[in-house]
């Protein structure tokens, strides 16, 4: 029996640590550790470790589907493919391409999103986007504004060379835990930690200041810290002089911010923000990073550029240990994104709404015409469906009617829909709604390429046969933008990166030739180049070069406590669970370790709830209510309840409140009352 | 060559059950124990020196090999008396005895390989090296700045 080592890239979240999967008479038998990965050195973490699991999971989807009455019944792939092509084909000719929407999977590979944001441009629609919407879209609008890239500006080991550790709004010792080596490398070396949340988490326990903020609070404690980084003169003169433009504005503007203001904002003591204030300032290299706590919010273009401020106005950028690094929560929400599956850009960033953008595509994808943007984002094509202004969906790997908020809504839009198709490999509650389901390949079943958070691209080669008749994404893509009559003829995944190469500068020299075993960081624009994996280096894209200082005024959140809702929930991730837990509630060394939804409530306020660790308790916001498990502790501060959305409970409860610029919802704020069920 | 903690380094993210769990047909050998909102500390097979289970196991299936406390499974009458022995609750016994085994025939540990915050090691010195490192740091540069 010969056994075969197949290198893969981890299917879960951003860092991209990779494994090999033991093959043996063509079964995944096993998983063998990566020790020369360059991002995780062979560790994996939990759900990492139970990936293959979900595999041969027997509720995997094996055939395409199609909608009977109540349930489904199974079609052959040439019906499903036709009823696909007619609807949308129908749809378009009735309706126009706006009628008409997609939705990219940040799961899917870098030419799989490439393919799907190709399919809609050339359909005439310009709604497509992905999940990055609820996730990391404040970035993409608040970095490319004021840095000129939305990406991690350093590479995640670099973080060991780093002397000053800012982790703001990100519970990264649960939800991308092999950067904790990289972390405590730094520590160890002497780097001061310094960690923000409302909430005491794993990652709190590195820190050595750690700031217990109001949710929704973050801008107040960043302006307070540039008050404090001014006050005392520790910013960067030469550097604010020579790279950016607006500090006279930020100066202005932060003199509001008092540190004895901010802690009244904030809940965080002011001795403890000008102890961070200073850390983060005086050390030779310090790095932020920051995740979903900080752009899960309606201030979230706000909180990004507050943080880019921090960085800018003490020179922490270009340089080895320093950056502004926002972690992303999916295998591939960086590739979907530099892949244009967004609604306001084309492939490599090319904004939507410029002519030239049009130009330069239409030339290379020798076709006449292409839809100006932006389109619809995803949120507004849940409300688009609503109102009826679109007609038919393509969701792939996605599934919005767990993940987004206010969710009983987005059921009720999708089913207002004349058609749904929805790709996925299990049967999501997104898939429940739709009228013809198409069976996808785990990563493990297909190949292509993946960018992971620090914008290293890897290849990840398959190692398995897709279970019964189910395909790789890039193969049903292919089928459906054929029988729409559109010249999608890719045998291959290498066929599409090669068509990438040449349409996406940042991705020029990138080519599968090149993608060995530690992959390469973009940009790189040439076949010579050997990547760049620390950005803004020498100056940034930006007019004259200059970075973007841009003052944030501290908005409190959209909603507030009352009288009828006297508590703020927020929301976030636990270690053995993946965003909306399509495949980690499917595997059962996960699910034993974290089987139900549970609400952490202060002991405090327990008390006075009169619920016990244990008890079953009703949280009702507006929108809805969950039942759930209290979990009394002292993580999170009187008035704050937490908890996790890997459970279809929780987005029931959120807020639908978005940001204005990046369209994100506020999933982190929304005031909720509490009882107990007896 | 046992397998030692740095306590100051365990996040909690229960990679070592699940990696445990994984190589062992489905049933581990180490617990992440939650002290509080505070602490998590990986509790496991110590390798005792002088092994209480290997002196209540009356048919010698556990025994000392070297540094490691080894099992015969051949010689297991399920008698559960090395888990009462056992001080701190790492042998359990479902129709025969369960320990760490310290992945014989790996390279290393599961454990240690796929611990992401490099808090599992089997080097006995390496968390007191570390903390020797920090403080020399921090008397050069005067405490934390």
């Amino acid at each position: 029996m010969t056994k075969v080592l197949v290198p893969s890239v981890c299917p879960y979240c951003g860092a991209g640590c990779g494994f090999f999967i033991a093959v043996e008479k063509e079964c995944a038998t096993g998983i063998e550790y990566m020790p020369d990965h360059p991002v995780s050195e062979g560790a994996l973490c939990s759900k990492g470790n139970a990936a293959l699991e979900i595999i041969y999971h027997p509720e995997r989807l094996t055939s395409p589907l199609k909608r009977k009455g109540e349930g489904f019944s199974r079609i052959s792939w040439e019906e499903a493919i036709d009823l696909v092509a007619r609807a949308f084909g129908e749809a378009v000719k009735k309706h126009g391409p706006g009628s008409i929407a997609l939705l990219s999977s940040s799961k899917c590979s870098n030419e799989e999103n490439y393919l799907i944001e190709k399919l809609a441009r050339l359909l005439g629609s310009p709604n497509v986007d992905n999940c990055a919407r609820l996730c990391h879209a404040p970035s993409v609008v608040g970095l490319n504004r004021t840095l000129g890239a939305a990406g991690m500006t350093n590479p995640i080991p670099d973080i060991a060379n780093s002397k000053c550790i800012f982790i703001i709004g990100s519970n990264l010792a649960e939800n991308h835990p092999v950067l904790s080596r990289w972390i405590h490398r730094a520590k160890d070396a002497g780097a001061v930690v310094i960690v923000a949340d409302p909430r005491m988490t794993h990652t709190s326990w590195m820190a050595d200041v750690f700031l217990q903020l109001k949710p929704g609070t973050d801008v107040a404690l960043l302006n307070g810290m540039a008050h404090v980084i001014i006050k005392e003169g520790l910013v960067d003169r030469d550097y604010i002089a020579q790279r950016t433009r607006g500090f006279e504005a930020l100066a202005e503007s932060v003199k509001d911010y008092p540190p004895e203001k901010v802690a009244e904002i904030t809940g965080v003591p002011a001795g403890d923000i000008v102890r961070a204030a200073r850390a983060y300032a005086i050390s030779p290299a310090s790095s932020i990073l920051y995740s979903m706590g900080i752009t899960q919010h309606s201030t979230g273009t706000d909180n990004v550029q507050a943080v880019s401020n921090l960085a800018l106005i003490c020179g922490h950028l270009g340089k080895p240990g320093t950056g502004v690094m926002p972690l992303r929560g999916q295998n591939n929400v960086q590739g979907a994104c530099d892949m244009g599956a967004l609604a306001e850009f084309y492939p490599g960033y090319k904004k939507a709404d410029d002519p030239e953008t049009i130009k330069y595509f239409s030339s290379a994808w020798g076709v006449e015409s292409l839809p100006l943007g932006p389109g619809l984002t995803a949120i507004q094509m849940i409300d688009a469906a609503a109102t009826g202004e679109i007609k038919a969906m393509y969701i792939v790997g996605e599934d919005p009617a767990n993940s987004d908020p206010c969710s009983q809504n987005v059921h009720s839009a999708l089913n207002n829909l004349d058609f749904l198709v929805v790709q996925d490999i299990f049967m999501t509650a997104t898939a429940q709604l739709a009228d013809v389901v198409l069976p996808a390949a785990v990563w493990a079943e297909k190949e292509g390429s993946f960018t992971n958070t620090e914008r290293r691209v890897q290849w990840s080669c398959k190692a398995l046969d897709p279970p019964g008749a189910a395909l790789s994404d890039l193969e049903i893509v292919c089928l459906i933008g054929k029988s729409l009559g559109l010249d999608f003829d890719y045998p291959d995944a290498a066929m599409v990166l090669a068509e990438i190469n040449r349409t996406v500068p940042q991705y020029g020299g990138i080519t599968w030739e090149r993608l060995g075993k530690a992959g390469l960081i973009w940009p790189c624009p040439s076949n010579d180049h050997p990547g760049t994996p620390i950005l803004h280096s020498s100056g940034f894209r930006l007019a004259e070069g200059r970075a973007s200082i841009v003052p944030v005024p501290y908005r409190p959140a959209a909603e507030d406590v009352s009288w009828d809702y006297p508590l703020i929930l927020t929301t976030g991730r636990v270690a053995v669970h993946h965003n909306a837990g399509s495949m980690t509630r499917r595997s059962p060394s996960l699910m034993e370790r974290e089987p139900d939804l549970y609400v952490e409530i202060n002991t405090a306020d327990a008390v006075r709830l009169k619920v016990a660790d244990g008890d079953e308790v009703t949280i009702t916001t507006p929108r809805g209510e969950t039942e759930a498990h209290a979990r009394l502790t002292d993580s999170v501060k009187r008035g704050v309840v937490f908890m996790p959305f890997h459970f279809p409970g929780t987005n029931i409860l959120t807020t639908e409140v978005t940001d204005p610029e990046a369209r994100i919802p506020e999933f982190k704020v929304s005031a909720c009352k509490i009882s107990r069920r007896d | 060559m046992p397998v030692y903690i740095d306590i100051s380094r365990c996040i909690g993210c229960r990679s070592c059950e699940v990696a445990c769990q994984r190589v062992h047909g489905g049933s581990g050998h180490i617990n992440v124990h939650f002290v509080g909102d505070s602490a998590s500390i990986p509790i496991f097979c110590h390798h005792c020196e002088e092994a209480n289970c290997t002196v209540a196991c009356f048919t010698g299936a556990l025994h000392k090999e070297g540094e490691r406390t080894a099992f015969d499974v051949d010689k297991c009458t399920g008698c559960g008396l090395c888990k009462l022995a056992c001080p701190f609750g790492v042998v359990w016994t479902n129709k025969i005895a369960h320990k760490c085994d310290l992945c014989e025939g790996r390279d290393a540990p599961a454990c240690v390989t796929t611990c992401p915050a490099n808090a599992l090691s089997t080097d006995f010195e390496l968390a007191s090296r570390r903390a020797r490192s920090r403080a020399a740091r921090a008397a050069a540069y005067g405490g934390r700045r």
